[in-house]
């Protein structure tokens, strides 16, 4: 049993080390050289430090990911008590729709807001044409409005378990002391729910910062981290590779801290309850009950409207980038003119990238969550180092990487799926954690005393029961690696052009009729099997129950 | 049948010594308990003899033959888990089959031994069934099945009917014996539970933070308990120090909670300070005189239908218990004196820790 935990937990960290630590490396090292070959310097950060621009950038950044967890957690958390709390109907599926804008890309809920609001969006010319005059939303609002909207549901799933795990005895013991209700939120609700909050808003932070779908759809000319290493980085005419790996490893920098304090304060808490009884709805007169119904119901449609609005829009015909009222499927006629390649290349590279990821990441979840050791504890912090690390920088390293040497990948589609598996695995690896940490253990010891080497446990036992939790990993892992943008752009060659790819170049040409197509494309190819999975999911966990 | 040798075994987890320099013989077709309270080292025990614990040092031999270095798979053992381990993914005849096919016994007589062995465990028919469909009790049943249908070299039991409730308990503790004694196999069995181990033993060990206290018959662990410890783990004794007074050649007085018990042999150095065990039967509710007595005052009367329990005040204000029958009619209020009376040979004294 301990041999295949150290074969598995040495292969996973030569895998680790090659395309994950090494890339980045490399990515270090160039923000100390000149001109990201020559000597050693501090002159890249000293350029950043002196330039307005670049403070610029990163303010802007920092500024926008705070808003936006600040919002995502003023939505969230109200949302989450709603439905753990409150009699809403139809609960099960506004549950269901809340998770979606997780997995749905959220460049292009902000490329339905360039098309509703944007300078010649639908609302806008509309409400122009009536004269209303509407600010722009390109910048800061657009941004957080999209990341808001987008990022929300990480505040909502943590927190909305934390108010179930609350024993209804809890609640009942304070009010038996004397406390009121709002008393017993106060006091006792919201400090156990806190982790979850920190635990959901962290995650909102991070991911916005390192984000580069939404900036690139919406910051137009203002700086912003994500992007200014992109265009550092791959820009024809002002491209600088140091100066992208000195961004890059601030924006690391900031993530990574944001991690770990979220790490050392979850540490030293534990709130856990235990709860056996879950607390009873609370009994709310209509009107109040109608407001949280709507609320509810609110903020859900609200985050889904963008994508529906480019549902719709990539229906109509454009003339130009301006759109009309009429319907046509001109849009995806042009999308699918110049050939299949990019939707094929999609769903090929999101296939074999997810089969990859779970077959890399099951293994470590479960040596992780199984054989505790220092090795494996190593394991489980390099594991997750791909949350701290943003696509676009982690392409930058491998494409430094393997661009020459004994290993060249670059130009190929192999490289892309390194990319998506490196990204995708700490979902991966927490998931099927998550999943081994629920099945006994004595299970595997059982298997093991009747005579079943330790291997062939894990292959014919242990996998089997993780297969309906893995299967969930799986598609997730698809879906999102189906809607890669941020490392892709740095990665992909001519053969290899995604349906991201196509979006992304037909929101900076002007092909806007185009990009709504692909977009509504993505929105399909991501939405549907998650709606599959969703039933499949259910039926499988009302035969395990 | 296998004879099992445990020599000088060896196990820490950090700063613990979860099985400390343990040696035992068990001998052929022995039900050997594992006894003691949680964390004395019992199942560390149990899983090293399993192999899903690595020996630090020391060896165990099955019939002479060293396995300590073998994997676990390869031991021959069969375990029968505490919350069962059915797998939930195969029904209850291929959990059976498990080891089995693992052996690569011919599919034909997998079939009639797992037959035989559900059987055997009284769940006959039960095969096709899914685990999810089965009661606590017949998992454990299964369990055990899957166990015995290997025809290992060692059963093992790692406390099995801790999550049964008290009267299954009972009824499967039989069961276990029985089919134990019936197929002859050696067997191992970890258990907290005191009268679990009385009950379906042939020896008892008594482990403490890794050691033995003592190995012997239920008997002579009951009625002869070596150290304070056993005495104190195996029924609720009354543990109650006091000064060795000098020995008369048959009795060693000892002044004790302010009155004097008499112990049966020369139980220390005059004056040396001892722990009494005065077991709660040991003392009877006398009006009349005769054998030796302490006096007390009654401060609690429990009444628990075949047996009833009295709480009392030895004269210093130690607090002892006193077990009567339940039909024994008692007509005492708290504060009324009580004579107990008690065969000196059934007082046991240790030297004071």
């Amino acid at each position: 049993m301990k041999r295949f935990a150290t074969i598995v937990t040495l292969a996973a960290l030569v895998l680790l080390a090659v395309f994950l630590l090494y890339p980045l490396a490399l990515v270090l090292d160039a923000s100390f050289r000149i001109d990201g070959t020559g000597g050693l310097t501090l002159g890249n950060y000293a350029a950043i430090v002196k330039s307005r621009y670049y403070l610029g950038s990163i303010g802007n950044s920092l500024f926008c990911a705070a808003l936006a967890t600040a919002f995502a957690c003023a939505i969230g958390i109200p949302l989450a008590f709603c439905l753990a709390r409150i009699d809403i109907p139809g609960r099960a599926l506004l549950l269901t729709l809340a998770s979606l804008p997780l997995v749905l890309p959220s460049f292009v809920s902000a490329y339905a807001l360039v098309l509703l609001f944007g300078h010649a969006g639908v609302v806008t010319t509309t409400l122009r044409g009536i004269g209303i005059p509407i600010g722009s939303i390109y910048g800061v609002p657009g941004i957080v409005i999209v990341f808001t909207l987008t990022l929300y549901p990480y505040v909502v799933m943590p927190v909305l378990a934390g108010f179930q795990a609350v024993d209804a005895s809890m609640e009942e013991a304070a009010r038996n002391l004397g406390g009121s209700r709002p008393y017993v939120i106060r006091t006792v609700l919201l400090p156990i729910v806190m982790p979850a909050i920190l635990a959901g808003g962290l995650l909102v932070f991070i991911e916005a910062l390192e984000n580069f779908g939404v900036p690139a759809v919406l910051a137009e000319d203002r700086p912003f981290l994500a992007v200014d290493i992109f265009k550092l980085f791959a820009g024809e005419s002002d491209a600088n590779p140091a100066a992208a790996g000195a961004l890059s490893v601030l924006l690391i920098a900031c993530t990574a801290i944001a991690l770990l304090v979220q790490r050392h304060y979850l540490g030293k808490r534990r709130f856990s309850t235990n709860a056996r009884s879950a607390p009873a709805k609370l009994p709310l007169t209509p009107g109040l009950r109608l407001t949280a119904t709507i609320v509810s119901w609110g903020i859900v449609i609200a985050s889904l409207l963008p994508f529906t609005a480019v549902l719709m829009i990539s229906l109509l015909r454009f003339r130009g980038p301006v759109l009309t009222w009429e319907f046509g499927l001109g849009n995806y006629a042009t999308l699918l003119s110049g050939s299949y390649r990019p939707l094929l290349n999609t769903l090929t590279l999101a296939s074999i990238a997810a089969v990859a990821t779970m077959l890399i990441g099951a293994p470590i979840g479960y040596v992780v969550a199984r054989h505790r050791s220092r090795l494996s504890g190593l394991l489980d912090f390099v594991g997750m180092v791909p949350f701290a690390v943003s696509g676009t920088i982690l392409a930058i390293g491998l494409i430094i990487a393997f661009n020459s040497g004994p290993l060249i990948l670059t130009g190929g589609w192999l490289i892309l799926v390194i990319a998506y598996v490196v990204r995708k695995l700490p979902f991966a690896i927490r998931s099927s954690s998550a999943i081994v940490h629920q099945l006994d253990p004595s299970l595997e010891e059982a298997s093991i005393n009747l005579g079943v080497t330790p291997s062939k446990t894990f292959a014919t036992l242990t996998v089997p029961l993780m297969a309906s939790g893995l299967v969930g990993g799986l598609v997730l892992v698809w879906i999102t690696a189906a809607s890669e943008l941020s490392a892709t752009i740095v990665l992909y060659a001519s053969g290899w052009v995604t349906t991201t790819v196509v979006m992304y170049h037909a929101i900076e040409g002007t092909g806007a009729g185009l990009a709504a197509a692909a977009a509504a494309v993505l929105i399909l190819v991501t939405a549907i099997p998650l709606l599959l999975i969703n039933r499949r999911i259910n039926k499988q966990e009302s035969t395990v129950i | 049948m296998t004879a099992i040798r445990i020599e000088n075994l060896t196990r820490t987890f950090g700063a613990v010594r979860a099985v400390d320099d343990i040696s035992l013989d068990i001998r052929h077709g022995e039900l050997f308990t594992l006894l003691g309270p949680s964390g004395c080292g019992k199942t560390t025990l149990l899983r090293m003899i399993a192999g899903f614990v690595d020996v630090e040092s020391g060896s165990i031999c099955f019939d002479g033959r060293r396995i300590d270095a073998l994997p676990a798979h390869r031991r021959d053992t069969g375990m029968v888990f505490q919350n069962y381990a059915i797998f939930p993914n195969h029904t209850v005849a291929e959990n059976v089959a498990y080891g089995l096919r693992a052996r690569k016994v011919p599919a034909a007589e997998i079939a009639s031994r797992v037959d035989k062995a559900l059987e055997r465990v009284r769940l006959a028919g039960y095969g096709p069934r899914s685990p999810h469909q089965l009661s606590g009790g017949q998992l454990q049943r299964v369990a055990i099945a899957r166990a015995l249908v290997i025809e290992p070299a060692v059963l093992l039991f790692d406390e099995p009917l801790s999550n049964l409730d008290a009267q299954l308990r009972t009824e499967m503790r039989i069961e276990v014996r029985q089919l134990q004694q019936a197929l002859g196999l050696t067997a191992i069995y970890v258990t907290h539970d005191q009268e679990e181990a009385l009950a379906i033993s042939d020896r008892i060990a008594v482990l403490r933070r890794g050691k033995i206290e003592q190995v012997d018959t239920p008997e002579r662990i009951y009625r002869m308990p070596q150290t304070a410890f056993v005495a104190e783990f195996l029924g609720s004794t009354n543990m109650v120090p006091g000064i060795a007074g000098a020995f008369d050649g048959r009795n060693t007085p000892v002044a004790a909670a302010g009155t004097e018990f008499t112990v049966r042999g020369e139980v220390a150095a005059p004056g040396a300070p001892v722990l009494l065990s005065v077991r709660p039967e040991a003392l009877r509710l006398r009006d009349g005189s005769g054998g030796s007595l302490v006096h007390a005052r009654l401060a609690l009367r429990e009444f628990l239908g075949p047996v009833q329990r009295l709480h009392a005040t030895l004269p210093d204000g130690t607090q002892i218990r006193i077990s009567a029958l339940g039909g024994q009619a008692l007509d005492l209020l708290p504060g009324a004196p009580l004579s107990l009376a008690y065969d000196p040979a059934q007082i046991t004294a240790y030297p004071a820790p």
